[in-house]
């Protein structure tokens, strides 16, 4: 009798102890501590770039700068614009939480920062900020295999412009169609549409000869960030505004300098004023559209030439705006002369850029209401069941429940978008439903055994889940898995409650019946 | 005493009347089928879709803007537009305006950086963008993911309780719980987003529990008369149901300060929970007790 008694109690505790572990391990994987941190948080850093070489990388946390404490992403700001308010070059001395930096230079340090992540709950791009983009081929529907490329030579083209915090995915709908997700975090990059949507085919040719394209098979490097062979020329006002030059060097391969000998070879040298010229020039084209034509020297004619000088030009009303302008048309020009061009025309069919800050108001918003939720659950459970100890259970198990939900979206780097958080709160409300079950089945029909009435609850409770389980799924393909989170933070609501709190939750009241 | 007569009172009152409650939400469910058939003959569709569904743009403008200044120049030139604003949840000021229209983003900024006279950016405004094709894909396909969900949810149900009418009683009642909300936002005229639809699965699944309890403690058990045991199970079924129905009202409290989507999925829950309110406790209880009185089960 007294074996039977202990192994009893064991039995009771093994439930609680897993739901105890469940809470335990989500408190590790939200790391709420992380809200007293101090610092900023290193979102990228520039390759090759002086903060680069002397050992700065992202997710390092800088703690001071300076011997001046950095609390937040204002102070960060203030100290290095006082800093680099003029062109002399300083010394610097940041502080990370493991190192300690110096720095000599007369710009601040190529790196972005971002405030440290309160917790490891990461919201979505809804509440965030950022912008996002669904990208598919024009006309063509993209095999698994043509997408990765695409995907591999969009990476490489956000890369090599220098936008940070890119993720590029792929995605898969409901009737098999195949899209290219694009989701940059926190930010909306100026050139982003042109940036994703542009094939980025470019041709140089003369008359209708095609010498070289873009890509590594013809060029075998690009000039760039270093003035003494890319650089701005030279503005001038034209008709109601100002233009400015560019021009870049390039290296050509052995193959395409050939090319360039062969073809020039049999053209005429014409002379005017400005000096003698081939005949025919040389036509640079991007997505088929003329950027700049450029006459070609005559001591180029059928000369085998690696280096290339490639140049446009850029548009204003004011002089600084086509300076800009044509600063971001080298840029562009660059990335895609490295990159080379996509093997198809794409087409967005999303895009959306999302402003942080209503996102932050949303955020509070969403907190308030779902406090608002629990005390409004606690005040009918207490009305209606007259008990404390019952009300009190029911509260921390559906608190536990969303805490679980929460640990295993941090856990595995769910953003949670509004529709994640809607179904956390739904998945909440079916938690209480279940509970109220166990808790009338429980108290109903006492000639039965507690056991056998608790059974019988967890029976109504496994129907209610396979239910909702079956109903959510259809969520994870349809749209383009954009509601996949709604229907992912459902399921391990309930889940959760199936599995770790809700049988917890039974033993709780056995005992509190017993 | 008297309550014990109050109750037998009800109880012959339903003994005698319950096939004839089976025509309350039967006429409810007509007359939501016949809306909802109105509504397909003039638009095509079986709901009014937002510009996630139907393609075009959404700017939310932030801060509190001069409503009525855009409103009136951009209808002019924009038709079908609409207009939101959204409200600090404490002082009530608007905070930002949601713009809805079927047009593309390069027509629509420019129209309202025009009246605002400043460009808009992502420091004062979002701007969302679909294409009218994605937007009927996604359209379709969560149709068709409704209907696959339907259909899971009923091979569980079957599976849970294996006997052929009881089962259709559950499955009859979830899908009076669809067509009834959908009725309701066509009636309002509620545009529907993605997220809305998402709702309408969730409602598949969310509004069976209490048939599920319901047809448990009938069948699966014989304690008590078979009136004892629908009674007691409206008793825990109506609370599951007013205790979700609580959780959801907050919500609406705070409609105006919620993210779209939000407002969506709880627009359209607290509607499924309503409608679920007679479908259980009137077209389910009425089939269940008519087939156990016909199997003679007490």
């Amino acid at each position: 009798m007294v074996l039977q008694k202990q192994k009893y109690t064991m039995k009771l505790g093994f439930k609680i102890w897993i739901f105890i572990f469940a809470l335990l391990f989500a408190f590790f994987s939200i790391a709420p501590w992380k809200y007293f941190e101090s610092g900023v948080l290193i979102s990228s850093v520039t390759t090759n770039s002086t903060a680069f070489e002397q050992g700065l990388r992202p997710n390092q946390i800088i703690k001071f700068i300076d011997g001046e404490k950095i609390n937040s992403l204002a102070d960060y700001t203030n100290i290095l614009s006082e800093k680099f308010n003029s062109n002399q070059t300083t010394k610097t001395i940041i502080q990370t939480k493991n190192s300690e930096i110096i720095l000599f230079s007369n710009k601040a340090p190529e790196i972005t920062v971002s405030e440290i992540p309160k917790t490891n709950i990461k919201t979505g791009l809804d509440l965030s900020g950022g912008a996002r983009a669904l990208v598919k081929a024009k006309d063509k529907e993209l095999s698994t295999s043509e997408l990765s490329d695409l995907i591999s030579i969009t990476e490489n083209r956000f890369n090599t412009y220098g936008i940070a915090d890119v993720k590029v995915v792929p995605v898969k709908d409901l009737s098999g169609k195949n899209y290219m997700e694009i989701s940059i975090a926190g930010a909306t990059p100026k050139d982003l549409q042109e940036l994703v949507s542009k094939q980025g085919k470019f041709e140089a040719k003369i008359g209708n000869e095609t010498v070289f394209i873009g890509g590594e098979k013809d060029i075998t490097s690009v000039c760039r960030n270093d003035a003494t062979c890319a650089r701005i020329e030279l503005c001038d006002t034209t008709d109601g505004g100002y233009y400015c030059k560019f021009s870049f060097a390039i290296t050509l391969s052995q193959q395409a300098a050939e090319n360039h000998a062969n073809i020039t070879k049999d053209l005429e040298i014409n002379s005017t004023a400005q000096g003698n010229y081939l005949s025919k020039k040389i036509d640079l084209y991007l997505d088929d559209n003329l950027v700049d034509s450029l006459l070609i020297g005559e001591d180029l004619k059928g000369t085998v030439t690696t280096q290339i000088s490639i140049s446009g030009s850029g548009q204003g009303t004011t002089q600084l705006e086509a300076y800009d302008d044509a600063k971001a048309s080298m840029k562009k020009l660059q990335t895609v002369l490295l990159t080379g061009s996509l093997p198809f025309q794409l087409e967005i069919v999303k895009l959306d850029t999302i402003s942080p800050t209503l996102g932050k108001e949303f955020l509070k918003n969403i907190t308030l209401l779902a406090m608002l939720v629990f005390l409004v659950i606690s005040i009918i459970l207490f009305v209606k069941y007259r008990n404390i100890k019952i009300t009190l259970s029911v509260i921390l198990t559906m608190f536990s429940e969303a805490f679980i939900t929460l640990g295993i979206a941090a856990l595995i780097r769910w953003n949670l978008d509004a529709p994640s958080i809607a179904g956390i709160i739904a998945g909440m409300g079916t938690g209480v439903n279940d509970q109220i079950v166990i808790l009338d089945e429980s108290v109903s029909n006492l000639n039965l055994g507690i056991k056998e009435r608790i059974k019988r609850a967890l029976f109504i409770i496994l129907g209610a889940f396979f239910t909702i389980f079956a109903a959510m799924l259809p969520l994870f393909w349809a749209g383009a898995g954009m509601l996949k989170g709604f229907a992912l933070t459902t399921l391990i609501g309930v889940s959760v409650g199936i599995l770790i709190t809700r049988p917890a939750f039974a033993e709780i009241i056995k005992r509190i019946g017993e | 005493m008297e309550q014990e007569i109050k109750k037998s009172k009800f109880e012959k009152f339903h003994d005698k009347y319950y096939k004839l409650l089976l025509i309350i939400p039967i006429i409810i469910l007509i007359i939501s089928f016949f809306y909802i058939g109105k509504i397909y003959s003039q638009t095509g569709d079986f709901l009014y879709k937002d510009v996630s569904l139907s393609g075009g743009t959404t700017i939310t403008l932030n801060g509190d803007i001069d409503l009525t200044k855009l409103e009136n120049e951009l209808s002019k030139n924009f038709s079908g537009i609409s207009f939101t604003t959204l409200t600090d949840i404490s002082t009530r000021k608007p905070t930002a305006v949601v713009i809805q229209s079927r047009s593309s983003v390069e027509e629509l900024k420019p129209a309202i950086e025009k009246i605002l006279g400043y460009s808009l950016n992502d420091e004062n405004s979002s701007i969302e963008f679909s294409g009218s094709s994605l937007g009927e894909d996604f359209y379709k396909q969560l149709l068709i993911a409704l209907i696959i969900s339907f259909v899971l949810m009923s091979a569980v149900i079957f599976i849970l309780f294996r006997t052929f009418i009881p089962s259709i009683a559950v499955i009859f009642s979830a899908f009076s719980d669809i067509v009834m909300p959908l009725a309701l936002v066509d009636y309002l005229g509620i545009k529907i987003s993605a997220a809305g639809i998402a709702a309408f699965l969730m409602l598949v699944g969310y509004s069976v529990d209490t048939d599920i309890l319901l047809t448990t403690r009938v069948l699966k058990t014989r304690e008590g008369s078979l009136n004892h045991r629908i009674f007691g199970s409206f008793k825990t079924g109506m609370f599951m149901t007013i205790t979700a129905l609580a959780a959801v009202l907050p919500a609406f409290l705070l409609m105006t300060s919620l993210p779209d989507s939000f407002r969506q999925i709880f627009i359209i829950l607290s509607f499924g929970l309503l409608a679920d309110i007679m479908n259980t406790w009137l077209t389910n209880v009425s089939i269940i007790k008519w087939y156990c009185k016909s199997k003679n089960i007490q």
